[in-house]
């Protein structure tokens, strides 16, 4: 059987503006995806239980206006334990457009603002897992 | 049936058949709730309704056209703008500039800590990186200060947007710089908004407190301000709709909530021992102005109705002044888009006047570019001018409920009184708001909702202009940005103060708050003297969550 994309959703952060990242989750998991929903998680700990539970994919919300901030802390942590390739990192939230190439280049493989249509995150998910498997 | 009504129901035939074979654009025409709209109104669907029972006059029962007896031709509603970023200087200088601008009272948007009750230099360090970043940092006395410095606090009222988390905190903070500026709180004209489902369906924060426990909370609040008389003109619950209607659901389930939470704080208030004109009548709620316009105005004069009903009926309320339905209003967020945000600017007019045809009290309108990022002065002065182009020059405020009579307006009305209620009793067999919250049913029924709404919109059954047609290429919009160094001077803040203050007494303060929190008694004594000795928001909150535990939040239903 084949192995269906794994996803790990979490907030980092305090902000808790959820109603993105439920959707997301509903979304990918109605795509045939496993969501894993770890809802509050610091960055530190979430690439724990990324390769803990063997995801594919980390997606994470921003709505706070930190976005920079916690894509450079998340993008840190992942290279210090040396499995930034094992991922497709993907943010979603309260993000301006004219922020989307800066993120890109501190961490996130896709940047996701409001109006995104959740087809085109299962499809950019789908496009581009397997990343390094 | 009267004569006219034969003669207007034969000329409708006649009507009838000629549009009998037009084709229409669409196959079914509902409102966003999704109650069924004919083409055309007439007094055939008012004539069940009786005037004087149903409609009546204006600050007269049951209240359909408004609470006051002259609304606006009296006192234009209050244009309060929802604002804080950064740090509180700058968060004094963007109030200091909406004033000037014409706003005539004041909202503190708070920062995710301040709202959670987290201090900067909590043990968990990366706390720090949100800062600011989405509302004004509030965490001690200082800022406190700082935000309202060289304001007219003893004329203007200002709306303290905080939960129950920090409720007392934030409020006590700021009845306390009052204080110290020589302005009586007996005095202090404002709202606390203190909502316990904004803390809990329509945010979730980090470390969250039992449902029971935030009610608790918010019910001190009540309590300390109005039934004890300690600050008869502040507003200590804003039930704030507004925010469960963010999360996806529709105008009938927004009000029902809302009558369903008062309730729960009613009873709470009741089995305390007081009665319930002791407090109803600082009672308020803040309302939503959506997308579908006749819907929404119906919406809040139904509110009126339906509270005038509740009060009477289910409590017997002596004083009218606890019967009578006030609320603020914020154009839809929700109905904002990142796409062409320009087009935000129109959305947010139309918002704007159902609010001001509903009979609001006061009314925060949208800044175009509020999708991404905060407002910029630029956006933010021209969500201003769209409430004063509607007070200055469009004459909307010049006849009290205009559209009553509309034969639409009035059947919608009662259509949506009737709706609303029966989805008030769909709450209360869910064993009430607080059940609801714990079971997960309120949880199931918000999911439910935006997965609707969400389908809806991909679907492109629900048009969004920019996001599902007329989308066109366009260059991105440069955001508003936040302080970067606001953490750094928030902790300097705490620093100082931590430095400066009687520590031996903050802490036996908090051994009292220990007690009290033990007993169940009412948290705002003794937190209104911790705040005034420079006690924290997070040290204050992490007391509760010391004594009371976390809530295990059944977000996914």
């Amino acid at each position: 059987m084949e192995r269906k994309t794994r996803v790990l959703l979490f907030k980092p952060g305090i902000d808790g503006h959820w109603r993105g990242i439920l959707t997301v989750s509903s979304a990918l998991s109605e795509a045939g995806m496993e969501v894993i929903f770890e809802g509050f998680k610091s960055v530190d700990t979430v690439v724990e239980a990324a390769l803990q539970e063997d995801v594919d994919v980390i997606g994470y919300s921003v709505h706070s206006g930190a976005h920079h901030e916690w894509t450079i802390k998340l993008n840190e942590a992942l290279e210090k334990k040396g499995v930034r390739d094992r991922f497709l990192v993907i943010l979603g939230g309260a993000i301006p457009h004219a922020d989307h190439e800066d993120l890109k280049k501190e961490g996130a493989d896709a940047v996701f603002s409001p109006g995104t249509d959740t087809r085109d995150i299962v499809r950019f998910i789908q496009e581009n897992v397997p990343r390094s498997r | 049936m009267s004569e006219e009504m034969k003669r207007i129901a034969e000329e409708q035939e006649k009507w009838l058949l000629m549009t009998e074979g037009l084709r229409e654009r669409k196959e079914k025409f509902t409102t966003d709730s999704g109650i069924p709209l004919k083409s055309l109104y007439t007094p055939l669907d008012t004539e069940k309704i009786d005037y004087v029972r149903d409609i009546g006059f204006p600050g007269l029962p049951p209240y359909t056209r408004g609470v006051y007896p002259n609304m606006y031709r009296g006192r234009l509603w209050t244009i309060r703008m929802f604002s804080g970023f950064g740090t509180p200087e700058e968060t004094n200088q963007r109030w200091k500039l909406l004033y000037e601008a014409g706003e005539t009272g004041f909202s503190a948007a708070v920062d995710s800590l301040t709202f959670a009750g987290v201090d900067p230099d909590d043990p968990i360090d990366w706390v720090k990186a949100e800062v600011g970043k989405e509302g004004v940092p509030i965490y001690s006395i200082k800022g406190m200060e700082v935000m309202v410095e060289g304001l007219p606090i003893d004329e203007v009222s200002v709306a303290l947007v905080v939960e129950p988390e920090t409720s007392a905190a934030i409020t006590s903070m700021y009845f306390n710089v009052a204080k110290k500026r020589g302005i009586p709180v007996e005095s202090l004209r404002g709202t606390t908004q203190n909502d316990i489902l904004t803390m809990t369906i329509g945010y979730v924060p980090w470390r969250p407190l039992k449902p029971e426990d935030l009610l608790k909370l918010a019910c001190d609040l009540i309590e300390y301000c109005t039934a004890m008389g300690n600050a008869p003109k502040w507003n200590p619950i804003n039930f704030t709709t507004y925010n469960y209607r963010e999360g996806g659901i529709d105008a009938v389930q927004e009000i029902a909530l809302g009558l369903a939470n008062a309730v729960a704080h009613i009873e709470e208030l009741l089995s305390r021992g007081w009665g319930i004109d002791d407090f109803a009548f600082r009672l308020a709620f803040h309302l939503s102005a959506h997308k579908d316009f006749f819907e929404e105005i119906a919406k809040y004069r139904a509110a009126r109705k339906l509270w005038y009903r509740l009060m009477t009926e289910r409590y017997g309320a002596k004083e009218e002044i606890s019967k009578q339905f006030r609320f603020h209003v914020q154009t839809a967020g929700s109905s904002l888009c990142a796409q062409q945000p320009m087009v935000n600017i129109i959305r947010t007019a139309y918002q704007a006047l159902e609010a001001v045809l509903g009979g609001c009290q006061s009314l925060h309108t949208n800044s175009y570019d509020e999708a991404v990022c905060l407002p910029s002065e630029e956006a933010v002065l021209l969500a201003v001018r769209t409430q004063q182009v509607l007070r200055e020059e469009a004459g909307v405020g010049n006849v009290i409920d205009p559209l009553g009579g509309s034969y639409l307006i009035e059947a919608l009305t009662e259509e949506l009184e009737h709706r609303i209620w029966e989805y008030f009793e769909k709450i209360e067999d869910a064993g009430g708001i607080v059940e609801a919250l714990k079971s997960g049913w309120l949880y199931r029924m918000m999911n439910k909702a935006f997965e609707k709404r969400r389908k809806a919109i991909e679907s492109g059954e629900e048009k969004v202009i920019g996001v599902n047609c007329y989308v066109m290429e366009e260059e991105p919009h440069p955001p508003f940005k936040t302080n970067p160094r606001a953490a750094e001077i928030e902790i300097e803040r705490l620093n100082k103060l931590r430095a400066e203050r009687d520590n031996l007494k903050i802490k036996s303060l908090l051994d009292e708050l220990r007690r009290v929190c033990e007993k169940k008694e009412n948290v705002l004594p003794v937190v209104m003297e911790l705040t005034r000795e420079g006690a924290t928001v997070g040290e204050i909150t992490n007391t509760f969550r010391e004594m009371w535990g976390l809530w295990d939040v059944p977000m996914m239903g």
